[in-house]
Parts: C-alpha cells; structure tokens; sequence
C-alpha cells in the first residue's frame, strides 16, 4: 500500500487546489454581480422643502411642478386645492425649456434645460447652464455655466439630468453633449452649490436620469442610460464616485430609457422610461412614458409594468 | 525513478496546467461578451412588390380579395387548424355581431384574421368565465384587425354554443396562425437579400420561427401598426443567427438583423423603425461614402439637418460641384383672422412650433421650418427612411441617387415626406430635385424647399442671365425671380478664364415629365462663406413670410462676385392640390379592394437642371 502513497497524495493535493481555485474564481464573479453590491435600498425621507417664496407669492399647498411644456414654456407651478391656481411669471420663459429639478433643504430648486421641438440661435448656449430658482425671491436665473458643454446640431442635448444630495448638500448633474452614435461620452459632475464649484467630473457614461441611494453597502449614485435600458449604481465614497458603475437590472425592451427614478420604499422603486435617440421629437410626450415597479427580494429583481 | 513517483508528477504537472487553463478561461458572463457579434443590419434592397409572386402570398391575398367581395371581413382559419370543437367555434363567431364590431369602417370591410382557435387555459380566464368553464367545455379564439392593429378575443362555451366572454385589445398583436407562420416564413425563404447573406438559397429546415412572444403582447419587431415576426437562421458555427423580420401587414420583408445567439443580443423587441435608425446611422450619418458609375464619381452622406448631401461630385475626372443639399422645407398655410390671432403663447401642431406672420387683408400664415436628417443625434424632425438608395432614370439617360425622409407618423395628418434627389445623365448633365409627398396640414400649404448649390466650375466663377439679345454678366450678390418664358437656359456659371467651361442653368417648368407644376423659384447668388451653409444649418428664415425664403439675409450688404467662388441657392415655391383628380403635394389612405389600408401618394417635384455648355452646343 505504502508504494501507492505518492499517487494517493498527489491526487489529494491536486483536489484540495482544484477546489480553492474554483471558490477563488467564482468569488471573483459573485464580487461583481451588481446585486451582491445592492441587496437593501433605503426609502429616506426627502430633506426638500418648499421654497419661502411660495408664502410671499400666497402659493399654497398641494403644489405641482409641471415641466410638460404643454400649456407653459419652461416651468410652471399649478396650486390649491384643485390645483388649477396658475403660478408662472413671464420671466420663467426667457432660459426656455426644463426637463427636470430638484429641490434642496433651503427650498431652492435646481433645474437642468432641455432642447424641445424647435432649435433657435440661443438654445445650445442655455443648455450648458445650470438654473436655480431662489427660495426667498422666487426668481429664476442661471446658477453655475459649464464651459465645456456644448450642444450642437448633431448632439442637442447638453446638461440632462439631477439630483439633489441630502446628507452633504451636493448636487449630481449630468451631461451628454460630447457623445456621438459610436462613442459614449457622457459626464456626471458632483457640484458643492455653495461654492459653485465641480468637486468631481466623471466620465464615460451617457446618463438619463440620476437619484442618490442608501443601501446596507454604503451610498450608491443610480442613474439611468441613455444607451441602453439599464439602469445602473456607482458607489460613492468621501463624495466621490469611486470604481465603475454596475448594472442592477435593465428594462427587457433595449428601446425603453429610464428617465425618472423614484425610490418608493425599502428595495423598492419607481421608474419611468421613455425611448430615446438623440433627437428631439416626442421624448417627453406623456404617452411614450412607461411605469414600472421595481422591487428587490429573494436577490432578484421584479419588475411590474404599471 | 519509481513508476509510482512518475505516475504522481505526471497528476500533478497535469492538474497543474488543467487548473492553470480554467483559471484563465473566461467565466461564464466574459464567454458571453466575447460572443457578441458585431451587429449588422441589412434593409431591404429590393421592391417588395416582388413578395406578392410568392405562391403562399399570392393564395393569400386572393383569399382575402375573394372574402371582401363576398361581404366578409374575417378571413377564417383553414381546417387543419381546427378540430371539430374549433371548427364550431369559427363558424360561431363569424355570425357573431359582437365579435365583428370593429371590422366595418366608414362602410368599408376592414381585413382580419382569425389567428387561433384553442381549448382554454382555466388560470387565463377571469373568475365569473373560470366558473363556466370549470364545468363547460371552453375555447379560446383570437382574431387580428389588420387596420386598426387591435386583437379581439372571444372565450366561447362549446356546450352552450354561447360567447361568454369578449376582449378588444387596441395596439395588440395575437399569436399567428399556422398560415402566416408560413407565409412568413417563404417571405423570408424567398427574400433575395436573405439568400445573399447566407450565401446560398435557404430551405425551411434551415430556419426557426421566432413566433410572436406571447399571447396578446407586442410582437418582436413591433413596427407598432404592423403585424411582424423574426424567422431566424442561425449558423451555430459561428455562434450568430440571422433574423429576418417579415412584416405581415405589408406582406414583404422589412429588415434583417445578424445577431449573436447570446442571449443579451437576441433582437427580441426591436422595432423595424430601430433596425433602420442603426443602419442608417452606422453607415450614412456623417460618414462618406463613395459612388462611381457611369462616368460619375460621387461622395454624398446624411447630414444633421440639411438632408443628403452629395460633395466633390466629378465626371470623367472633372470637378462638377463641390457641394449640393437642400437645406430646409419652408411649411406655410394662409388663414383668415389675424386680427384675432393671439401668439402671446406658443403653438405646437404634432410635436412642433408653429411660427405665425400676419398678412394683408386679416390673412395670416402659420407653417414649420422643417429640416431633414438623420435619425439619431440630431435636431431634424422629418428623418431619413432606409439609407440612400441608387435608381435608374426612367429613360435609361443616367441613374439617380434618392434619400426619402419622413415624420414617422406619415401620411397622417400634419406629418410630411420628402425625397432628396440627385440625377446625373450619361452626358454630363445633372439635376438637383425636391420632392414632396404631403401630406401636410391642409388644402392651402406652401411649400419652399431650400437648395444650396456649390458649383466647382473653377476656382474663380461668373454668373449670368440671359437678356434679350446676350448673356448679362451679375458683378454683385443678388437674387432674380424665375420667369417662365421662351428661353430654355436663362443662366449659366462658367470659368471666369473660359466661358464655355460651365453649366447652363434649365428651371423647370413642368418639361422634365414628371408631372410637375413648374418651380416658380427664387435664384439667389452669392459669394462663397465657410459660415453660409458649408456646415450643417439650422433654420434659415422664416417658414410663413413669403417675402423671405431666408437667403435674403446674405444680401444684405451685396458683396463683389466677380470671377469668385459663388454658391447658388435656389427656392421653388409649391402651391399643393387636393382637388379630386387634381391632387399635387398629397397623400391620402383609403381602404383598398383587400380590405387594408392603402397610401396613395400625389408627389410634386421641382429644382433645376444643369447642363454643360459644350454639350448643348
């Protein structure tokens, strides 16, 4: 028996290597399953308020921002109890369209523009700003101008998306103006309002939509593809994004966009999709615009069409 | 050594290596990137009139022609679809008026069919028809309402010969039948750019059938009105299929997809409208691409938003032009009221800003600026439809190079379809041609398509109009209004060195036999300026004021153009027509002798043609 001791070993060693090396590869895989990285997403509640100028201008509550540009250009606020009470001075107009907000805990509202249905000579300039309406006066002006966006015929969309940033202050916003049909050029900046100032320019990715997440594995910036039907997360870490974005889950038809992100509940959120090309007809009109839930158990994903 | 020793080290060198590979085999999601093949579309090249020799097709439309002259509307299942409970089942529904309600319109048998008779799935069912069922012998039936693009769904109780329960699903497809199956799939078999693909002709074995994906839900290449399915043939060697997406509303093949078998590249879902944007875009926008025939060599591409664009276009080795497009369709339409016209607000009409200009008399006109370009990543709204395509002329004189651009939702109302058009003859000559296919907002629409025309005569060019005894040369920019009248050539470009190196200039006036109305155009020149249009423009002028076709703002301040670059621009201006048998820059859908709809398509044509002067001499 003893002679067939170094076959027997050597058959032993080699097992117990084949199995570390197989755990070691398949953890290797498991460490980039996007789902391993988000297993709880966290509903807080919004630290938004709204603005002080609503009490001065006697706009009372229950109060809709409507950006739809189908009765108002640009912005425009409907309130009261039947919410047909019309807040929308003409001064509104004058930076054109909007295509989405957010709102800080002061109850300054952040908006980023849109090109919409007719290009003029100025509208490629006004969509590399970044617009605030004050919380005390009410007035809409331009906030932060980023020199390196550029809107152009063959790319009209310039500052896109974002998101407002609770627990530090911070703003996301996105940009897609560089990007081309082959090249995916995208930029999400972190911008500090107070001091208008780029804290960090992250490039790469073609973002729709934005929304800061907490989840059991830290903070994760989401946002949605303007490429493809994904919607993705990137960890933020001392607020920066730090590694690259993971993909959670992606909406089965690739000609969906996710436009909005909503997170309703524990792991649990609303999106919207729309289809999206680069162009500019129909992308906001409300019949294009899918619903879904989408909740997070058992480590999968669910998504039900609303 | 021992035998044992030897037989120990060769475990070990060989579970070493063994390991070594699958550690740096690529895991399960890595194999499947790298099977991503690059995605290739093919659109179709050919008439699809060719389909309806199809011996299934034509069978089938017969069918169809021979049910609507009877008063039918449904075309029913044959029988071997049906068992005899199923065969009750249709014969049920085709007297049931409930369950015809959507097949008559304006009079007229819209074409159905019925897809699929079946026993029913009790979990399908809602719980009152669960209830009948559970004790009954039920059948599912399924029809399509080729028109309207909507499923009907009757559950009918076999027993009782009773409709118990009835759906209608507008913008719904139904799983086929059995027949279209077929008839899909000889469309495919039968599809010359199919059979050039794959390198030989096909046979049914050779295919699989993507059917729709599932009961009642859009089908996989959804043109949203269109009933379409994806006969695939793969090819498992090399790890990629081609799908072949057959439109079964259109009876032709609408585009054909090489696509890996993995399953992120599994084309389920893409429209035919998204096949095209990607073929369009990958291949024509912003990219040249060379044509050589006949003497002719040309470099044209999609642009943004000034349609097709040909450049540095030569024959027989000469510089003819260096660069032609039209670079926007002026809309307008004349309205009484001004007086009461508020345009404190803005108007959209389908997704676009209406511009308004007050008149004389309480007249006003609205209209669009409407730009031509490609489908993705820009900022037109009319968008290109398969990519360029190369034609012969009718008198087999030369060949054409077309562009056709639509609103998507064309010929419905307030939506528009142009033809960018190049035509080069054997002998030198070449036309620059708008056309028009309605069909617009109305019976009152102006339409003033915008053509720039680069000439490459010479470095140093002159422009002149024909007075009545000799040619006056123009010295400074400026613009002349295009008289009909004897001359056949009032203008021509020449060298500023040789005279008879050049083009003359023939408007139309409706002698090009087309059918066309004449041009009844505005003939700017002017000096040559990099910011004047060599680039990709946005709007130029307005679209309602008659009296700027938008070029008047490079006249401002007239420059010399004596023996310079000089570019023509030329704008037609249209008058449409929808007059019974009058129709001009129209289009309408009726319902046709099949019960389907069918466009029929009044074109206008316009631009001017140039001929070499030593040719007409």
């Amino acid at each position: 028996m003893r002679r067939y001791f170094p076959v027997g070993f050597s058959l032993l060693f080699i097992f117990v290597v084949a199995t570390i090396v197989y755990i070691q590869k398949n953890k290797k895989i498991n460490t980039d399953t996007p789902t391993e990285l988000l297993s709880k997403i966290e509903k807080r509640h919004s630290c938004a308020r709204t603005g002080k100028f609503f009490v001065t201008k006697g706009i009372t509550q229950p109060i809709t921002i409507d950006l739809s540009q189908k009765y108002y250009k640009g912005i425009v606020l409907y309130y009261g109890r039947e919410g047909k009470e019309v807040y929308h001075p003409k001064s509104w107009e004058r930076f054109e369209h909007f295509s989405t907000y957010a709102v800080d805990k002061k109850g300054n509202l952040f908006l980023v523009p849109m090109p919409y249905i007719s290009i003029r000579s100025t509208t490629f300039n006004l969509l590399s700003n970044l617009y605030k309406i004050d919380t005390d006066t009410g007035e809409l002006s331009i906030f932060m101008h980023f020199d390196d966006i550029k809107a152009s015929p063959n790319n009209p969309y310039g500052l896109n998306a974002i998101a407002y940033d609770c627990e530090d202050d911070t703003l996301w916003v996105s940009a897609i103006d560089e990007s081309t049909y082959d090249v995916q050029k995208g930029v999400i900046y972190h911008v500090d309002p107070k001091q208008k100032k780029i804290l960090q320019r992250f490039e790469g990715y073609d973002v729709l939509s934005l929304a800061v997440a907490k989840t059991d594995k830290g903070k994760f910036l989401f946002f949605g593809s303007a490429r493809d039907s994904g919607l993705y997360g990137i960890k933020i870490e001392n607020a920066n994004l730090v590694g690259k974005p993971q993909k959670l889950f992606a909406i089965e038809n690739p000609e969906e966009h996710i436009r909005k992100i909503k997170i309703r509940a524990n792991n649990k959120l609303e999106i919207q999709t729309i289809p999206f090309t680069y162009t500019l007809i129909a992308e906001s009109g409300k019949k294009d615009r899918i619903f879904y839930e989408v909740e997070y158990h058992s480590a999968k994903w669910h998504i039900h069409k609303l | 050594m021992k035998k044992e020793m030897k037989i120990s080290m060769g475990i070990l060198i060989l579970g070493a290596v063994i390991l070594t590979i699958y550690w740096f085999s690529p895991s399960p999601d890595e194999v499947h990137e790298s099977t991503i093949v690059d995605e290739q579309i093919i659109l179709p090249q050919y008439e699809s009139s060719m389909y309806q020799n199809v011996p299934e097709v034509q069978e089938y439309i017969a069918d169809i022609k021979q049910m609507i002259k009877e008063g039918n509307s449904v075309l029913p299942l044959q029988n071997n679809e049906l068992d005899a409970n199923a065969k009750k089942v249709q014969n049920l529904l085709l007297k049931n008026e409930a369950f015809l309600k959507d097949t008559k319109e304006a009079g007229k048998l819209l074409h159905n069919d019925m897809m699929r008779i079946v026993p029913t799935i009790l979990s399908s069912l809602d719980a009152s028809t669960q209830k009948i069922c559970n004790t009954h012998s039920c059948y599912q039936a399924e029809k399509y309402n080729f028109v309207t693009n909507a499923t009907t769904r009757a559950i009918v109780d076999v027993d009782e010969m009773k409709v118990v329960s009835l759906q209608h699903y507008p913008q719904m497809q139904a799983d086929i039948s059995l027949r279209l199956t077929h008839i899909a799939q000889a469309i495919a078999l039968h599809a010359p750019e199919v059979q050039k693909e794959l390198g030989t002709i096909p046979f049914k074995k050779d295919m699989s059938m993507a059917n729709v994906r599932g009961s009642l839900k859009d089908s996989p290449c959804e043109n949203k009105e269109h009933l379409c399915v994806a006969p695939t043939f793969a090819d498992h060697q090399k790890e990629q299929a081609l799908w072949a997406v057959v439109d079964l509303t259109e009876l032709k093949l609408a585009a054909a997809k090489w696509a890996g078998l993995g399953k992120t590249t599994t084309p389920a879902c893409i429209s035919e409208r998204s096949l095209q944007n990607r073929y369009i875009m990958k291949n024509f926008c912003q990219k040249d691409t060379v044509l050589k025939k006949d003497g002719w060599e040309i470099i044209y591409r999609l642009t943004g938003s000034d349609g097709l664009e040909i450049h540095h276009v030569r024959f027989k080795g000469k510089e003819v032009l260096t660069s032609a497009k039209i670079v926007d369709w002026h809309v307008s339409y004349k309205q009484k009221g001004a007086e009461s016209l508020d345009t404190t607000t803005e108007t959209y009409i389908e997704g676009r800003r209406v511009d308004f200009v007050r008149g004389e008399d309480g007249d006003y006109l609205f209209g669009y600026n409407d730009a031509m370009g490609c489908p993705m990543f820009s900022t037109s709204v009319v968008l290109a439809f398969n990519g360029p395509q190369v034609k012969e002329l009718p008198d087999h004189d030369g060949f054409m190079l077309t562009q056709d651009y639509r609103n998507p939702k064309w010929p419905m109302a307030c939506n528009y379809r142009y033809e960018n058009r190049f035509e080069f003859y054997h002998d030198g000559s070449f036309r620059v041609v708008g056309v028009n296919k309605g069909r617009g907002c109305g019976d009152n629409a102006i339409y003033r398509p915008v053509m720039r025309i680069d000439m490459a005569v010479d470095k140093k060019e002159n422009f002149y109009v024909k007075t009545e005894a000799s040619w006056e040369q123009w010295t400074q920019e400026q613009m002349q209004k295009v008289e009909k009248n004897e001359e056949t050539y009032p203008y021509k470009i020449t060298s500023s060195s040789d005279k008879e190196k050049g083009y003359y200039i023939e408007p139309n006036h409706g002698q090009f036999n087309d059918a066309s109305r004449g041009d009844n155009a505005t003939l700017f020149v002017t000096k040559f300026n990099a910011s004047e249009g060599e680039q990709d423009m946005l709007t130029l002028g307005s679209c309602c004021d008659l009296n700027d076709d938008g070029v008047e703002r490079y006249l401002k301040r007239p420059e010399n153009i004596d023996a310079s670059n000089i570019v023509l621009w030329y704008v037609p201006r249209i008058r449409n027509d929808t007059r019974k048998g009058h129709e001009y820059c129209w289009a309408d859908s009726t319902i046709g002798e099949d019960g389907n709809i069918k466009v029929n398509i009044w074109p206008c044509t316009v631009g001017p043609k140039f001929v070499p002067i030593l040719k007409a001499k």
